[in-house]
């Protein structure tokens, strides 16, 4: 086990360069002139020349990015935001929990209805009930995220007169006034995204009821609750995680839409801003954490199955 | 250890062993007479009336976007200011916008836009991750492995992110969004592709070909490519209402091609919600349109990638 934690974290490392390598020729090998754009877009520097000795981009590239690197590893500086002229990590620091707490109540919510919808589709499979599980997950599907987060804001406002929450509570100073907040932005990405995982529940589900060990769970008389949710469910499950954990990366793209739709102050709507002042060392530094978060997320999803599944070690 | 596969590896034999058998005696009492691509179209009418549905959805959308400067007598930015935020009438069968557009038009128009990006981006993805995937597991050793860290890297980025970034470089515009996402599309299944190639590799008839005398190039044109057509063309296939779904939301963070030509993305967005609390359908319409064509590929996608390749069932 010590040795295969240990070749999967030195292979993460190989990752980790390339990352960062693609983080740092996309914002000086592109065609478009980044400091150009951002003292026409934004004044930043009096002249082109002036930001580009400022951003200490009138060095070779090879010096550029081993400094870039180096001052990140040892000092953990990832550089200061032209707009604000605050340290970038800091700002990403303060807006994390934010991003985390819509990602986790998303995922709660879709996994909740995914799984709910999943079993009752496949354990009544080709009644009218798993019809309309099909139905919702092809429709959940089909309906955009953002489509659906408009409609939300806008419809309530004309007919019912409601609109969501725009002022932000963080969740350490009312949690009550938070939720309120958070569940609807949560509950729109939530149930667009529950339809993959109602799917691959159903079909998951479908292919464990029809093994050995559940006709004898049957056959000793249990009830259909025991069989389906002691004895079934458990193994029907290792499909759904996997996609659950391949689907994060979707959620941190996402919160860029829904952070910006609701306006919560987290990680996504961060990024946004930098991206339309032209705030581009802000642009890259974003870009490089959340690459680097995915990665590590990756590993330790791949840690947690060889932890439990000893087999996965020797492939 | 292949990430990207949802289910876990037992489940899907078992369910490509299933398949598999079905689909074998399906075909052998087939007329011999039919070529597969013609097949595939009898068996979609035949069987499968969600995938017959969404072709249908999928055609008339074409006809729209193709008959746009046809069907509708105004142009996509006529405005008239004396028929602003009219609901729906005979002369606008969707209403009119704050500056008197008739929103049917756009949606028309808005149609083109989704299918050059969406035909476009796959079309160059997929011959991408076509050359890739072949090169990379054909080849493999330190090639394939070079090749795989780099997929890998890239994957590591939230897609939006990544797009968003290099798009603000780029600057907007249809070709520039085209190439961006045929590349993201092609490196991201590119995976697909290898998998298949790497099993097709091992088959003795490629073996047989290369001791017949042909070279690298005659095996993997004339040998592999044609045995992993339809993984390609169903990678493909399913792909394009992702590509779609991914301009739109580009689009609606203004990041697509530029108004005044519109994209349904760009009718969504955020920019005209004070509008849309006047004229909800500027908001209902554009997301309709989404969805329907989300949901019309998606059920083709669905129902080729059953007829053609039921290994890749379930995702």
């Amino acid at each position: 086990m010590k040795q295969y934690v240990l070749r999967r974290v030195l292979l993460a490392v190989p990752t980790l360069v390339l990352v960062s390598i693609i983080v740092f020729s996309m914002m000086r090998l592109m065609p478009g002139d980044v400091v150009l754009r951002m003292v026409e877009g934004h004044a930043y520097a009096p002249t082109v020349e002036a930001l580009r000795k400022e951003l200490g981009m009138d060095r070779p590239a090879h010096v550029q990015y081993l400094d870039w690197v180096g001052r990140i590893v040892t000092r953990g500086d990832f550089g200061t935001s032209y707009w604000t002229k605050q340290p970038i990590f800091d700002e990403f620091i303060a807006r994390f929990p934010v991003t985390v707490e819509l990602a986790v109540l998303t995922i709660l919510v879709s996994v909740l209805v995914g799984i709910l919808i999943g079993i009752v589709s496949a354990v009544r499979q080709d009644t009218a009930s798993d019809y309309i599980g099909r139905v919702f997950a092809i429709l959940a599907l089909s309906v955009p995220y953002f489509g659906l987060a408009v409609l939300v804001v806008v419809l309530p406002a004309i007919y019912f007169k409601w609109t969501p929450v725009y002022t932000y509570v963080a969740l350490t100073v009312d949690p009550l006034q938070n939720l309120k907040i958070m569940m609807v932005p949560a509950l729109v990405f939530g149930v667009t995204r529950a339809g993959p995982i109602m799917r691959i529940m159903r079909s998951a589900l479908l292919e464990v009821l029809r093994q050995d060990y559940i006709r004898t769970a049957w056959s000793k008389g249990l009830p259909e609750r025991a069989v389906v949710l002691r004895h079934a469910l458990k193994n029907a499950m290792i499909p759904v995680i996997t996609l659950v954990g391949l689907q994060t990366p979707l959620y941190i793209g996402g919160s860029v839409i829904m952070e910006s739709i609701f306006r919560l102050p987290g990680v996504g709507l961060f990024f946004f801003e930098a991206l339309t002042r032209l705030d581009y060392p802000v642009v890259q530094s974003v870009n490089l954490i959340v690459a680097a978060m995915v990665v590590g997320l990756n590993l330790l999803i791949d840690l947690t199955y060889a932890f439990l599944d000893p087999r996965i070690r020797y492939h | 250890m292949p990430s990207w596969t949802p289910a876990s590896d037992t489940t899907s034999a078992a369910a490509t062993a299933a398949v598999d058998g079905g689909a074998a005696l399906h075909l052998e009492r087939l007329p011999q007479t039919r070529t597969w691509y013609v097949d595939v179209w009898v068996q979609m009418l035949r069987r499968k009336p969600l995938g017959t549905t969404g072709a249908i959805i999928v055609a008339v959308m074409l006809a729209g976007a193709v008959l746009a400067d046809v069907l509708t007598p105004y142009g996509f930015s006529e405005t008239n200011l004396r028929e602003r935020f009219i609901a729906m009438d005979g002369a606008h069968w969707l209403g009119t916008d704050q500056i008197g557009r008739d929103v049917l038009t756009r949606i028309l128009y808005g149609a083109r836009i989704s299918l050059y990006v969406g035909f476009g981006a796959v079309t160059l993805g997929s011959l991408l991750a076509t050359l890739l995937g072949i090169a990379s597991a054909y080849f493999g050793g330190r090639l394939d492995l070079f090749v795989q860290r780099g997929v890998d890297a890239w994957m590591a980025f939230p897609g939006l992110l990544l797009l968003m970034t290099i798009l603000s470089l780029l600057g907007p515009g249809v070709w520039n969004i085209t190439l961006v996402l045929g590349v993201a599309f092609g490196i991201q299944n590119s995976r697909i592709v290898r998998g298949v190639v790497l099993s097709i590799k091992e088959n003795t008839w490629i073996e047989g070909a290369r001791a017949a005398g042909a070279g690298h190039l005659r095996v993997t044109i004339v040998h592999v490519l044609p045995n992993a057509l339809p993984t390609i063309i169903v990678v493909a296939t399913t792909g394009l209402s992702t590509v779609i779904l991914t301009e739109a939301s580009l689009s609606f963070l203004g990041l697509g091609v530029p108004p005044p030509y519109p994209t349904w993305g760009g009718m969504l967005s955020l920019a005209g919600l004070d509008h849309m609390y006047r004229a909800p359908w500027l908001a209902i319409w554009p997301a309709v349109a989404l969805s329907l064509a989300v949901f019309g590929f998606n059920m083709l996608g669905d129902a080729l990638r059953d007829l053609l390749d039921p290994r890749l069932k379930g995702g």
